[in-house]
Formats: structure tokens, sequence, C-alpha cells
């Protein structure tokens, strides 16, 4: 339990301190097992099973989604009255996380135990959880999400699907299609949202064998070809009336709710592909010789690896400390009762911010991961016989689904901003002390007897550096800034890397007092490579913010006050980057 | 004085050869220890081979009784525990097979003997005797100290010279006194297995082939037939439909660490290498000079493999 | 049947195992641990005879807290206890300390079968089982395996692993020597120790690990026990096997095989 409750997005405002974040080296003996447990299916049962998955061999994907039940693997995030465990969400992110070398499967097991799953945890009748639940979390049935059409993606309130009362107002008819639904070709229970009277968008539990469903061909896809995309075509499909799922017209409630877990699963699972690519790639440096020696000698090389590694640090600290936050103010619901899912959901939504944060954060480390190891490979990395070019291809779709990265982005900084203005945030207050700040010269020195001194300090002025100009954005835009969609991007990024850096940093401070001496240093230095490389993400963000939102006398000031704040003394950062990479290389694997 | 007893094995009536490593070690041991030598044999109708141990110039026990005839640990570790201690026997060695594994340990703790498996040499000095052995899968060596009065160990049989026939020796036979209502364990069948190939997961030894054998693998399952061998190839021999998938030795095919890995006509790619690495003994046999494979392995051969994999074969057999 | 199966924790054989400088151990940062694979191996095969026979199935291991974890992987993967030996000090015992631990469990247990995996992969000795057994004076079997590619499924039938006779009072157990597999059959008590082939464990469910929580583990303190502790094997040195050279060319075949031969000693 940390110290105190954060509520979203009020790291930008409060200091944190290493007792409010929840650490992976704090996992408790079960967990480890689970995660022992999910490695092992990974290894042993999923990731032989690519070949025949990648050829979509019929049954495959099923019988594997069954031993996946059998193993309990589906049981994590599902009540315990249905066969579930009702595990907390750290459990369940590194399950994500340790599937992810399930190669296909992962995919599909995401989508099944996610989007697949939850919504009918949260908002399904106890009539439709006996039902279908105890199938689900066993594996005989698979699940997939029906939200997104052809033309409806982002903008997924605009999907045409439609439902229709019956006469006899038995039965809703569905019509309409939807698109690259994964788990599309075995999944038995479809949740899939359509419009009622063309307008109440509504959704609903439909069976594969319902009348009038039909599943198209699997997609032939740039990546994660082992998972089955499919489209799914409703036309006049017949579903009962007690299949309507949650309120009619309160679909969209559903749609978004779930997308939370979705994005902070999908972040923990491209943490763990980012390890193993990381792997395959030191791997390779060390056995490819040039010049004499093996390329892992090459400062061209060890660069990138420890770059790759101060990432990955910052984004399995980012992703757990979520989870922690989330795991703490579910822990403060009572258990059970009508209203439980309805309040845990809403725990969740709390951490909407931080959750598009690590979708859109750990993707994109991933992205940057994959691409420098195929690099690391050379001309290997372009031969399929080597694996960096699946990794390459297999990236690419997470910064596109579970809502794209810009959308995620938008997010951020928009939900921000509407919080502030119900006034569940302070950020007009906090926003004025940051122009102060901006404006007062600060002559304080470091105490180095403070861990991580400097990069606290650090952190301090890069939040004072969003509140300014965030406050300078709303001064300028006011209720029009929701659509300066460049603007909410820009300073996004500024709140993005700000959580990153400073789940690194408090991590890194936490976990320190219980390592050796080398092991200390090698976090250090991740944090130091990754602290250095976010600042110059923030500066560059942040100045172009500036440039977006004014012009002479302000824009001056913000400028100054960017060049100010952005000030971070990486002393040091060659030998770190070193010692960082040689703790990789060594193990051949990611070091922490 | 320390006397030592080498303990041997026998099978139907002949000697087996590993028995001859820890004839050596013994008598290496006793020459640092000064004590004298002798060596067990124990069976029913086992005494030809113990007439063949003689014929290396060791003085062996016999004990020869109907209770022996299977080698049931329960009799065998009664006997040799007897026979060590009316030997006066110090030191216990033995080959460490799968009869020296089951039996010593056994017949050691009704000595009180501390015991060391596997030996590769002999270390320290005069009549300090370390013993050096493998751990942790022979990613580390140790040298230890066994610090009972009485000490056994089993030998490596590979890594201790065969001893040579010499002049000297002689058979004694000597009586044991096991109980055969003691030996509860009841042999019930030996199944020899038909030398089928190996798992390539787990064989001691794998031979592979790749471009160069052209598509023609027969010297390559020749010659691991010949060495009780599981077969491998790269990449390329299974992209070409030369060999089933499932021998691909690689990253992306199996990742193999066996004692001995013998690749040829295989260049030795990245991938391919990183399947076998973790082999003790790395074997290259291809044409070309600068095949990036001679760079890991231990013995390179630049040749055909047409001509050297018959020749090796010729070697193995006995030519 | 009850049956007692041993645990051990080791080091993780996929970790990098490095001598320390001192050479008197290795270095253990960052070295990850597990429970020792023929022991996981043992552990299946005792669940597997539970399945069948019905019965209990006990884990014991021998050291501290951290042996604890081994043995909550034990009972996560099905087993219904665990005793724990409590030893202090660093390295674990030898096999002739740790057979005389283990005799003390078993004399206090009564299981009617005692599985342990053929050796641990830190020390490689292959010596506990059977030691245990002489202390005790029962029949052994070492090796126990199941040999997968025989002929037919009446072959497999006929040369199963571990089989516990119809009456119960005798198991029946194939085990791996130099040419084959041999058949012993041993009446209850006894101890068997199991190969790489016997089996393929299982990983243990979810729920299995949330119900190994609240299964008992059982202290016993080794001092307590009245067994001598000083150790028999005495680790003087350790040293870096010599590192692979490669590059080295053979001028013919008559060289290579006289290396291979000679120097190898690998053939």
């Amino acid at each position: 339990m940390a110290a105190r409750l954060f509520k979203g997005a009020e790291y930008l405002i409060t200091e944190a301190t290493k007792d409010d974040v929840f650490v992976p080296e704090r996992f408790t003996e079960e967990q480890r097992q689970i995660a022992d447990t999910a490695e092992q299916f990974a290894v042993s049962e999923a990731r032989p099973a690519e070949a025949l998955l990648e050829r979509h061999e019929p049954g495959v994907a099923a019988a594997l989604m069954r031993k996946a039940g059998d193993a309990g693997l589906l049981m994590i995030d599902a009540p315990e009255e249905y066969g579930g465990l009702a595990l907390d969400k750290a459990t369940s992110m590194l399950a994500a996380e340790k599937l992810s070398s399930a190669g296909s499967f992962s995919v599909s097991y995401a989508a099944h135990t996610g989007i697949g799953t939850l919504p009918l945890v949260y908002y399904g009748t106890p009539a439709q959880k006996e039902k279908y639940l105890p199938k689900l979390v066993s594996g005989e049935w698979a699940a997939a999400y029906c939200l997104t059409e052809p033309d409806a993606g982002s903008d997924a309130m605009g999907g045409k699907a439609t439902a229709t009362l019956s006469p006899d107002g038995k039965h809703y008819l569905i019509e309409g299609t939807k698109q690259f639904i994964t788990n599309g070709s075995f999944a038995s229970l479809f949740t899939v949202f359509a419009k009622v009277d063309r307008k109440h968008f509504t959704a609903f539990l439909v069976e594969r064998d319902f009348p009038g469903v039909t599943v198209g061909p699997e997609e032939k896809k740039l990546g994660i070809r082992g998972s089955s995309t499919t489209s799914v075509i409703f036309e006049n499909a017949r579903v009962p009336v007690e299949n309507v799922l949650g309120e009619i017209g309160k679909g969209h409630k559903i749609a978004f709710n779930v997308l939370n877990v979705g994005r902070f699963k999908l972040g923990a699972a491209v943490t763990g592909a980012a390890k193993h690519a990381l792997g395959a790639g030191a791997a390779y440096a060390n056995a490819r010789r040039q010049f004499g020696v093996s390329i892992g000698k090459f400062g061209a090389i060890r660069e990138k690896v420890a770059d790759l590694t101060a990432e990955i640090f910052a984004a399995e600290s980012l992703i757990y400390r979520l989870a922690g936050l989330i795991d703490d103010r579910i822990a403060t619901l009572p258990k059970g009762g009508d209203g439980y899912y309805d309040a845990y959901q809403q725990g969740i939504e709390e951490y909407a911010i931080e959750c598009a944060i690590a979708k859109v954060f750990c993707s994109e480390v991933l992205a940057d991961v994959v691409d420098e190891v195929v690099q690391i490979h050379g001309g290997y990395g372009f031969i399929q016989e080597y694996p960096a070019e699946k990794y390459y291809r297999d990236e690419r779709i997470n910064r596109i689904f579970e809502g794209t990265n810009e959308i995620n982005r938008l997010l951020v900084t928009g939900t921000i901003l509407r919080r502030a203005l119900k006034g569940d945030l302070p950020l007009q207050r906090e926003a004025m002390k940051a122009m102060e700040a901006l404006m007062t010269p600060s002559l304080d020195e470091l105490d180095p007897s403070i861990p991580f001194a400097a990069e606290k300090a650090t952190l301090a002025n890069l939040k004072s550096a969003f509140l300014a100009l965030s406050g300078a954005a709303v001064q300028r835009f006011m209720e029009k800034l929701k659509d300066e969609q460049e603007v909410l991007l820009a300073l996004s990024d500024v709140a993005i890397q700000i959580f990153a850096i400073e789940s690194a940093v408090l991590r890194a401070e936490k976990i320190s007092g219980d390592l050796h001496d080398a092991a200390r240093a090698d976090v250090a230095a991740a944090v130091k490579a990754h602290t250095f490389a976010g600042v110059e993400k923030v500066a560059t963000a942040a100045r172009r913010a500036a440039f977006y939102v004014a012009e002479g006398d302000t824009l001056a000031v913000l400028l100054a006050g960017v060049r100010r704040f952005t000030k971070y003394d990486a002393s040091g950062l060659l030998e770190a980057k070193r010692r960082l990479a040689d703790a990789t290389l060594e193990r051949e694997r990611y070091p922490f | 004085m320390a006397n030592v007893l080498v303990l041997a094995e026998q099978s139907r009536g002949r000697l087996r050869k590993p028995s001859l490593a820890p004839l050596t070690a013994g008598r290496e041991l006793a020459r640092r220890t000064g004590g004298a030598l002798t060596a067990l044999v124990m069976g029913h109708g086992a005494g030809s081979a113990a007439e063949e141990l003689a014929a290396h110039g060791v003085t062996v026990q016999l004990a020869d009784a109907p209770v022996l005839e299977h080698p049931l640990a329960e009799a065998h570790a009664a006997a040799l525990a007897e026979v060590a201690t009316a030997s006066a026997a110090t030191w216990i060695v033995a080959p460490a097979t799968a009869y020296g594994k089951d039996v010593v340990p056994r017949a050691a703790v009704a000595l009180g003997a501390a015991m060391a498996t596997d030996v590769l040499a002999l270390a320290g000095e005069g009549s300090e005797v370390l013993l050096r052995r493998p751990m942790w899968a022979g990613n580390v060596l140790a040298e230890v100290e066994l610090a009972t009065p009485v000490k056994a160990f089993t030998v490596r049989p590979t890594e201790f010279a065969a001893a040579a026939q010499a002049p000297g020796g002689s058979v004694v036979p000597v009586a044991v006194h096991v109980d055969p209502a003691r030996v509860r364990a009841r042999f019930v069948a030996l199944h020899e297995v038909k030398s089928e190939r190996p798992e390539l997961g787990d064989a001691r030894v794998v031979v592979a082939g790749g471009r160069g054998t052209k598509g023609d693998f027969g010297p390559i399952t020749a010659l691991a037939d010949d060495l009780g061998a599981a077969v491998g190839a790269s990449r390329a021999a299974v992209d070409a439909g030369w060999v089933p998938n499932d021998w691909q030795v690689g990253q992306t095919g199996k990742v193999v660490a066996p004692d001995l890995y013998v690749a040829a006509g295989i260049s030795g790619a990245i991938q391919h290498v990183a399947g076998m690495k973790g082999s003790r003994v790395i074997v290259a046999i291809n044409k070309d000079a600068d095949a990036p494979v001679f760079q890991i392995a231990d013995y390179g051969l630049v040749a055909d493999l047409f001509q050297a994999v018959p020749e090796l074969r010729s070697k193995i057999a006995g030519g | 049947m009850k049956i007692l199966v041993t645990v051990k924790r080791v080091e993780d054989p996929e970790s990098k195992i490095k001598v320390r400088p001192d050479g008197l151990g290795i270095v253990t940062d960052g070295v990850n641990y597990k429970l020792n694979p023929f022991d996981e191996i043992a552990v299946e095969e005792g669940l597997r005879l539970r399945e069948q026979h019905g019965g209990e199935v006990i884990v014991a291991a021998i050291g501290g807290d951290p042996a604890i974890t081994e043995l909550r992987a034990a009972l996560a993967m099905g087993a219904d206890r665990a005793v724990l030996v409590r030893l202090a000090g660093g390295a674990p015992p030898d096999p002739l300390v740790a057979s005389a631990l283990l005799k003390a469990v078993v004399e206090e247990e009564k299981p009617d079968l005692v599985l342990l995996g053929k050796q641990a992969v830190d020390d490689d000795q292959n010596q506990t089982g059977q030691m245990l057994a002489g202390r005790l004076g029962w029949p052994q079997a070492t090796f126990a395996s199941k040999q997968e590619s025989l002929e037919s499924e009446a072959e497999q039938k006929r040369l199963p692993g571990v089989a516990r006779a119809a009456d119960g009072a005798s198991v029946r157990v194939a085990r791996e020597v130099d040419g084959g597999l041999e058949v012993l059959e041993l009446p209850l008590p006894a101890v068997v120790t199991v190969d790489l082939r016997l089996n393929k464990p299982r990983f243990a469910s979810l729920p299995g690990i949330m119900k190994a929580k609240k299964k008992p583990v059982r202290e016993v303190a080794a001092a307590s026990l009245d067994v001598p502790l000083a150790p028999g094997v005495v680790v003087r040195r350790l040293l870096e096997p010599p590192k692979r050279k490669g590059g080295v060319k053979v001028q013919d075949v008559a060289e290579l095989w006289k290396k291979l031969h000679e120097e190898a000693k690998v053939l």
C-alpha cells in the first residue's frame, strides 16, 4: 500500500516520493509464481504453435485458449463467483508482460481476457455472467470485441451498425459489419456495439451461433500474423433481448471504460516484448564479429543497447507504478455488493490519463527497441531467419489499436483540462504558481545527500514547465483549446515524459537500498540515461508548445522558462551508458 | 598407508571398457598415497571379466555369488562395503557409469565415506589428494577434499586413459556375506534399446550437415550412426528440402549443447552458431578455409566432407 | 500412497555462473534461483501417482527461508504439504549430511515411496537418493525414466516409468542404464531417483498457486535432529573451465581423430 492515494494526473502537481510507488521488485511470491506459469505457458505451449498459428491452422488457437484456461491464466480479472480469481492489476499486468513471449497468442490472450471478457464482468447481469463467464474463464469459449467498423475507428461512436427490436419484442436484429476483430475466426462470444433506433449506442452479447452472424476471412497482415483478425458481418442477426449488456444507450460507457484496462495491459505486454527484443539484439551483438571483434564492443552499438535498456527500465517502472495506483484505489472499495463494479471502474477511470500515458509511452519504447534491434542485426535484421524482422513487424500495430497514439495523447491533456474545468484538479492555481516560478530566478543548490537530487530537482522544474505552458495555452485559447490538437499533443508529450522519468527515478530510489553496489550503479546509470533522453524530449515538446501558444513577450518568457526548467546535469553520461550496455550485453538480456 | 580399491564393472562375464579408467586413476592415487591397489569385480559367473581385468596388471578380488548376479545396488553396495573394509581400503574408485553411480554412494554411506562424482583429474600435492570435478553443469570446476576417513569417488571414463595391458595381475576370489533376504529389489528385465538415434535435444554427440552436402546426407547420417549421435542440419539444408524441419539446429530451430558437435559442410552463420555454441567441443569440416564456422570450432579441418567423413569413420572403426 | 519428494533450491541453469575472484564460491549477485529441474520431475511423478492411487504428496527441503520458496512452488504444482529442515549457513549440505537429515524426515513421516531428482544441478553429485536408501536399508532404483520412442503402446505400457503394482505393495521402475532400460521391482517402502525423460512436469496453475499459500509448511530444526553436520565434501577452490579457443585447424583426419581422442577426450 502506498503512503497516500494520488488522484489521476496529480503527479503533475504534487511531489511523489518512493513510498508512493509500487515497484516490480516488491512482487509477492505468488505473483512471481504466476509470472513463472505465464512464462512457462508462453514458451512451452504458445511459442511452439506459432508456425501453425501463422498458417491459421484451424483449432490451434482455440486449443491454446483452453490450455491457458486450464492453467488458470484466464481467471486473473474474473470474479470468484464465476470461476475467476479476482487478482490485482499488478498481477494482471505481470501475466500480460510474461505472456508477450507467446508471440501471436499473446494478442489473442489480451483480446480475450481484456476487451473480450471485461464488458461482461463489469456490466453483465448475474444471469448473463452465469451463462457465459465460466466458459470464458475456462477457455472453452473464446471472446471477441466488435466495436470498430470499416468507417468507424477512432470515431467509434460514428459506427453504423444498427439494432432493431423485433415486433414481438423478444429479439434485437443487428445489422452491420465489424472490422479488424481479433479472435474473429474462433471466438464464440462477441461483445457487439450497435445503435438502437439509429442513435442509442448499446452493447450486446452475441453468440457465434446466433442466426445471421457470419465471420469473414482472415486478413493478411503486416504483423502479428498468427492472431486471428477478421470482419464479422451481422445480417438480421437475432440476439435475445436478455443479451443487451448494460443499459440501452450507455454502450459508450462500456467501450471507454474497458479501453482503460486494455491500455495499461498493452503497456505491460509491449514492455515484455521489448525486453525479449533487446535480448535478441544483445545476443547478436555479442555473436557478430567484424574487424576482428564482436560488434558489442563498439560504441555505436553499445550506445543503442544502453539507450534501449534505459527506456525499458522507465516503461517497466511506469506500468507497475500505475498498477499500484489502481490497486491501492480499488483496495479501498468495499468488496461485493451491487455497485462494486461501477465503483471499480470509476477507480480505474480515475487513472484514465495514466493509462493513456502507459499505452503511448510503452508502445513507443517498443517501437524504438525493435527498430534499433533490426539495425543492430545489420543486413540480417532484414532476413526472416533472424528474429529481428518479426519483432519489427509485430510491433507496428501497438501504436494503432487500443486507440491510436494520437487519440491517446489527445486524451491525456484533454482529460487533464476537463478535470481542471470541473474543479477536480487545481490546474489554474498551480499554473499561476508555475508562471511565477518561471519569472523568479532560483539559486537553490542541490542537496547531494538526497538520492537522485539532480533528477528530482529537474522533475519539479519539468512539472512547472508543463503547468506554465498549460496555463498559457488555456489563457490563449480558452474553451477552444480542445480543438487545437497540435497544442494538446505537444503538452501531452511533456506530461508523458514527466510521468515516465518520475516513475524511473522513484523506483530507483526505492530499490537502491536493497541492491549490492554493482546493481545499484546499473540502476543509477539507467536513470541517468533515461532522464537525459526524457528531458531532451520534454524540452523539444515544450518549446514547440511555447511557439504554438504564445508570441512576443509571453513567448520570450516561456522560452526562457523552458530553457531554465529543462536543465539537467547528466555529467558522467557516457560512462553510465557504457556501464548500462555492459550490464545488458553480459547477460544477453534486459538486466533488471 | 591408504589402500585403494577400484570397482570394475562387468556385464555377462565381459569386463566393461569404462572400468579401465578408474584403474588408471586408482594407480595414480596409490602411487601418491603409498597404499596397495586392488580391484573388485562382482557378479555371478564373472570370472572371465576378472581375468580380463587382471590382464592389466592388477590384483582383482572376485566376489562371485548368485546374489550378485544382477547389479542390484542393495547387493553390490553391501558387498563393496564389505570388501572395502576387509581390504582396509581408504579409497574407493569406480567408473561414473550408471552402475558406478547407482552402487557406490550406497556403499559409501555404509562406510561413512564422503564421495565425489564424475571426477576429471586428481589434484593437490603428494598424499594430499584433491579431486577435480565439474559443478553447475560443467560451468565451474571444483577441487574438493573428502574429509572422512574412508573416501569414494567415480571417474568420468573419458578423462582418464584406459589402463594398458600389463603382466603381474591375478584373480583372488573373495567371499562376501550378503544376505539375499535383505536384497529386496528384484530384477525384472533389461531392454537393450536398439541404437535408435537419440533426440537432438539431449544427444551427447551431434553430427550436422549443411549446404556443403549438396543434398547428400549419407555421410552425415552414417557418421552419426557410428557415434550413436543425433543428426542435425543448417537452415540451408532444411530450406532446400533435403532434411526434415526438426533436424534444424539454430536459434530458430533447436538449441543444442552436446559434448561433441560436428559441423560438416556448414558455413557457420550466426543463427546456426547460436544454436550450437554451447557444445563442449566443436569440430568443423568445410572446404572453404574462410568459413566463419572455423572461428568457433575447437578443431577445424579444411577438407571436402565427402573425403574427410569416410576417413574419420574408418578411424573410429579402428583403422 | 504416501509419497515424500525432496526438493532443492538451485541456481537457475540459465543464469551465467561465474567463479568469485577468491575462488571459494560463485558470484551470487544477479543469479536467479529455482527448483532443481530433476526435482520438478520427481514432484510431477509423485502427483501422477497420487492421481492414480490416491494418497498424499509431501515435499521436503533443507535450508532456510529461501528454500520455502521452492517448497511453495512444489505446493503450487499440487503437493499437499511441506516439511522444511531448517539449516543455517550458506552452502547446501553435501549428500552425506543431506541424506542423514532426510532420513530423520522419512522416519517421522513414514512414506511408502521417496522420490528425488537424480542430481541437483548445482553440485551434480547424484548421491543423495542412494545414500538415503542405504541409511534406511530400503531398496533403490535410480534414473527412473520412460523411453518415449518405443515401438508401440504395448511396449510403453510394459515399460512405464514408475508404476505401482495392483496390490499396492511394490513399484516397478524402468531405469536408464548404459545400453538400455532396466526394469526393477521394488517392494515398498522404496527410494527412487528420477531422470530427465521420466515425465514433463506440469506448471503450477493459478488456482494451484493461490491454494498453496494455505498449505502447511512444517519446520524442524536440523540442530534438533542429532545428525552430525560437518561436511564430508570440502570445496578447496573453484576454477573456470578452459575457454574455447576457436580457430584451431588440424592438418588431416588423422590429426583430428588424435585430438578428439586424446586431447578433447570426447571420442
